[in-house]
């Protein structure tokens, strides 16, 4: 698909359209919230905005490519003065203080937020079911799950009501929402874009991504978001992807799979079959094509869930009701804080949150907490050997189909083997991109650490192919 | 003889102290994948032991200083105390009588 950032820029000069009624037009369909993505509307300053780039445009002033297209947020992001609520009753009337760095880049740049979205609270899911507003439907059956976390996100690009979204991604939370959608989503290598102003669920893998229609439209959205931030430390400075670069799909002479993460008795039979016909669709191009043998899906599962656990017990015990978020008064300080925090985590937050002090309490640190952790530097080590034999690592996004609403939060054990091919890589840092082609819920398409731009590349070449 | 204060460190502490949760207990799912891991005989030789693969050099560190906010953000943070007078935050009493 061509990108849609580029056509609505084409007819915004050539006063096709206006703003206002672009803006107004999106607006119009998130107000049905058809899907349950929609969190808060944010018309009043979006129209504000939309008002400003007409008067440029009349007064013969240019504009720049993203000025003007209206893009929703993820409601986990900050955005100064708007509700940011994760989704959660804890902080259902919270207001950002401040604006995330890559939301506010996108602000500089001229694009216009115009929703707020939901997801999963605080990103604990992988159905967004686990919803103070209710769960977000899929946007090809209404029957099914959106998938999580960055579900409301996903849906909204899908549909057509948001140009382009801003998701995060912990272990799949843009990728697997955006392959069950069928859009394009992006997790980049870790620290390209700030963390800063995104709510933290595990800080060591933590992403920022773009979901869009189009992969030149990730390019763009990629550009105007990377580098690096003094308010997130593991930020680095990266170089912008140019569009003439990614047609050069001619340096991806290998590419590797995980053979035995595909021989998992979870693996759907159809996503398999056609994840195995587009690797010979590639050889038939004349692409090698590598089988990987790679750590087994229930220890890569146990491995990333137990540090994301850790991780998130200890992000969110600063949410004791005592500076924000719903406080319920107790006799003392001590039955304040527990009471606040029984009655405002979700059960499934607080289900990883207990794991996740339990992993980290004494006795059971060493025998899991530093085991996981020394599997995951393994992992890190073998994904640096893999792309010495390798330029590319292709996956499936999910190995089932998305379930039923109202089925993803009975059997939390299931959600977790649903992330099996998308954690691995957080776990890595590696860039990874979902496509929506080549298996019912798409194909990741990974790169070597830092490069994003390779990931893009053979997303252009996998095009062509399928 | 240990003091008291020892007794209370060496106590065990049950996953509601832990977690601030009340009634919070251990889950069936999550002790599976902790199981997992416990027993598995993952071959982690070669493993760097480096957990510190995001750790920032100290010359890149940035200035330690300190960045007013802006009258809108004060004003949000207040508009978010959850109890609030004469412009302070109310919190409990941290001490009991």
């Amino acid at each position: 698909m061509q990108s849609q950032i580029k056509h609505i820029h084409q007819q915004l000069i050539s006063k096709q359209i206006s703003c206002v009624d672009l803006v107004q037009q999106r607006l119009d369909l998130l107000k049905q919230n058809s899907h349950g993505s929609v969190n808060a509307l944010l018309d009043a300053n979006a129209l504000k905005q939309a008002q400003a780039v007409d008067t440029k445009i009349a007064n013969g002033e240019n504009i720049g490519l993203l000025e003007g297209i209206p893009f929703g947020v993820k409601d986990v992001f900050m955005l100064q003065g708007t509700f940011t609520t994760a989704s959660s009753d804890f902080l259902k009337q919270y207001k950002s203080a401040y604006t995330a760095s890559a939301i506010q880049k996108l602000i500089d740049a001229g694009a216009i937020p115009i929703v707020k979205e939901n997801c999963d609270s605080f990103g604990h899911g992988s159905s967004n079911e686990n919803s103070i507003f209710g769960p977000v439907n899929n946007a090809k059956d209404s029957a099914l799950v959106a998938g999580g976390s960055s579900g409301g996100s996903a849906v909204n690009v899908a549909k057509d009501y948001t140009v382009f979204s801003i998701g995060g991604d912990t272990g799949g939370s843009v990728r697997q929402p955006a392959g069950y959608n069928g859009v394009y989503g992006l997790k980049p290598t870790y620290g390209r874009i700030s963390r800063y102003g995104l709510m933290a669920y595990a800080s060591s893998t933590d992403c920022v991504g773009p979901l869009a229609k189009s992969v030149e439209d990730i390019r763009i959205v990629l550009n105007t978001i990377s580098g690096k931030d003094v308010k997130d430390q593991t930020t680095y400075e990266s170089a912008p992807i140019n569009e003439a670069g990614l047609a050069d799909t001619g340096s991806v002479k290998t590419v590797g799979y995980f053979k035995n993460l595909l021989e998992n008795d979870a693996m759907d039979a159809s996503i398999k079959a056609d994840f195995m016909a587009t690797l010979e669709k590639l050889k038939a191009k004349g692409i090698e094509v590598k089988p990987l043998d790679f750590i087994d899906a229930e220890a890569l599962i146990s491995t990333y869930y137990i540090l994301a656990m850790a991780e998130t017990a200890s992000n969110l015990s600063r949410l004791d009701g005592t500076n924000y978020g719903n406080r319920i008064e107790a006799e003392n300080l001590i039955e304040s804080y527990a009471v606040t925090r029984s009655e405002n985590f979700s059960e499934e937050s607080k289900r990883r949150i207990v794991g996740g002090n339990q992993v980290l309490s004494q006795g059971f640190s060493d025998a899991i907490y530093l085991k996981s952790l020394a599997v995951r530097d393994k992992l890190s080590a073998d994904f640096e050997g893999f792309f010495n034999d390798v330029d590319i690592v292709l996956s499936p996004v999910t190995p089932g189909l998305p379930p039923k609403v109202g089925d993803g939060l009975k059997d939390p054990m299931a959600m977790y083997l649903s992330d099996a091919f998308t954690v691995g890589f957080s776990l890595g840092q590696l860039p990874t991109l979902t496509v929506p082609h080549g298996t019912a819920t798409g194909i990741q398409i990974t790169a070597a650490k830092t490069d994003d731009e390779r990931v893009l590349q053979f997303a252009h070449l996998l095009e062509e192919t399928l | 003889m240990p003091q008291g204060n020892e007794i209370t460190m060496n106590k065990t502490m049950t996953v509601d102290v832990l977690s601030s949760i009340k009634g919070a207990k251990p889950s069936e799912t999550i002790n599976k994948l902790f199981e997992v891991i416990k027993n598995s005989d993952l071959s982690t030789t070669g493993s760097s032991g480096n957990n510190n693969q995001n750790a920032v050099p100290i010359e890149q560190l940035r200035e330690d200083m300190v960045v007013q906010a802006s009258d809108l953000e004060k004003q949000l943070i207040v508009e978010n105390f959850p109890q609030e007078k004469n412009g302070y935050l109310v919190v409990a009493k941290v001490i009991e009588a």
